[in-house]
């Protein structure tokens, strides 16, 4: 009799390539006769993911090579190695929360978008945590993820900051510079900067989105999570729903981020303000994913993903953005889609208009004048 | 002498600064700085550092005068030569203790 196999079902091409390769010999049959069964059921693609996660814990993904190291305080990296891939749970929660967000990292872009790690060749992704004494920041250095401890070196009253891995979307925006790095490698400076910055929050978001299993209206779009002691008055360092409200703080100040082009910051510090204008194509991509709904990662995520890896180069600007994000919602589900709409939408929110308008309006200035014999 | 440090970027994007004059401080606690600057000695070119992939690392801008003596260095995380390390990790605890006092 033949069993019809939900959990796999649904489960793409590429993933169930991956547990024909990795998984037990049961796993292994099932995924094969899955992948001749041409009826598959898209509509019930998350539950039936969700068990496949939970059945398949080592296997899936088993392009996963984590390391973490301790720098036990100091500056050398990477350190003192302390976990490795498939070793168990250190002591040390740093350890454990390296450890298991480059995991929930290499997650997202493995099962949403088929992507090996940050080189998608299944690079390792090295941590290392316990970086210097009283450090209040995460770091991306070319080659590794590095996180400080925040203020634990300061009374506790005088504290802002916890450690940095204790934030789920601050390690995949720190891992997602490593993807920007191998794929447009966008300049670190001005517009492309901050669009650097950007995509690394766009990911950083749905990394946790996509382990908690958030629909896009379910989820805080913040960035820095559980970042803030109780000292802060905020909810985290960046927020793509409402860029500016993040924190508003006495000591820390105001959240500086612009969420339209009318208040973009021309400044020279922050190579050109890249934490700071990231808020614009931060909220143009929040509204996309609005206007769609569902999981973020599935519709607005590919559209994004696409032009990280396909169209977009060192020195890309917002306006170039937009019109290949636009283009690339046109590839992935066609010219005039509901998905093209919504880019349309996110981007005009944010005060930028497609090269296509632009177009079509002078196009149709020109035809008003032409016709009144002033312009030729 | 008078110490103007600047710590910016990182992953917060955020400025923190000291201007700290030296005759200012308790003894012990200038004299700990004094000997951190001896140690530094930080003849470096006065640019930022360009540490192409590095992402959200701090940058760190130390001016030091003293009477008609002026010396100034920028610096990164990555790029801190290990003399200046320890100045530099000083300086940054002395800015954070005081932004929250």
């Amino acid at each position: 009799m033949h069993v019809h196999h939900s959990v796999l079902c649904i489960t793409p091409p590429h993933m169930l390539n991956q547990i024909i390769r990795n998984g037990t010999d049961e796993q292994r049959n099932l995924a094969q006769r899955t992948l001749l069964d041409s009826q598959a059921m898209r509509a019930r693609r998350d539950t039936l993911r969700q068990r496949l996660a939970s059945t398949l814990p080592v296997q899936v993904g088993a392009g996963k090579n984590r390391v973490v190291y301790d720098a036990q305080q100091g500056s050398q990296l990477p350190g003192v190695k302390i976990r490795g891939e498939g070793e168990q749970p250190s002591e040390d929660p740093a350890v454990n929360e390296a450890y298991d967000g480059c995991g929930s990292t290499y997650d997202l872009f493995f099962f949403a978008f088929n992507r090996d790690s940050i080189d998608n060749k299944g690079l390792k992704l090295i941590s290392t945590v316990h970086y210097q004494q009283g450090y209040d920041n995460a770091f991306w250095d070319g080659e590794q993820m590095v996180y400080g401890d925040g203020d634990e070196d300061l009374p506790i009253t005088q504290r802002l900051f916890n450690r940095f891995t204790k934030s789920l979307d601050v390690i995949g925006h720190e891992l997602t510079h490593g993807v920007t790095q191998h794929e447009a490698n966008l300049a670190y400076t001005n517009q492309p900067g901050a669009l650097n910055e950007s995509m690394s929050d766009v990911f950083g978001s749905l990394v946790k989105q996509h382990q908690r299993k958030q629909l896009a209206d379910q989820a805080d779009w913040v960035i820095g999570e559980g970042l803030f002691t109780s000292n802060v008055n905020g909810v985290g360092i960046r927020s793509l729903k409402a860029p500016g409200t993040a924190y508003n703080d006495s000591i820390l100040g105001k959240d500086p981020q612009p969420a339209h082009m009318k208040d973009y910051v021309n400044t020279v510090e922050d190579n050109g303000g890249v934490h700071i204008n990231s808020g614009i194509p931060n909220h143009a991509f929040y509204v996309v994913a609005r206007e769609l709904g569902g999981f973020a990662w599935e519709k607005a995520g590919r559209i994004w993903y696409k032009t990280l890896t396909e169209k977009l180069n060192a020195n890309s600007s917002f306006a170039d953005t937009a019109n290949l994000t636009y283009q690339a919602a046109a590839e992935l589900f066609g010219a005039g889609s509901l998905e093209q709409k919504a880019v349309k939408t996110g981007w005009a929110e944010v005060g930028i208009t497609l090269a296509e308008e632009v177009a079509n309006n002078e196009g149709c200035f020109s035809s008003v004048m032409r016709s009144l014999g002033l312009r030729s | 002498m008078r110490i103007m440090f600047e710590q910016t970027g990182g992953l917060m994007g955020r400025k923190t600064s000291l201007n700290v004059e030296l005759d200012s401080l308790p003894d012990a606690q200038a004299r700990a700085l004094r000997l951190l600057l001896n140690q530094a000695g930080f003849n470096l070119p006065d640019l930022p550092p360009a540490d192409d992939s590095v992402r959200d690392q701090f940058h760190y801008k130390l001016q030091v005068e003293s009477g008609a003596y002026t010396q100034s260095v920028q610096t990164g995380d990555t790029s801190m030569p290990d003399a200046l390390r320890p100045l530099i990790e000083e300086l940054t605890r002395l800015a954070r203790s005081q932004q929250s006092t």
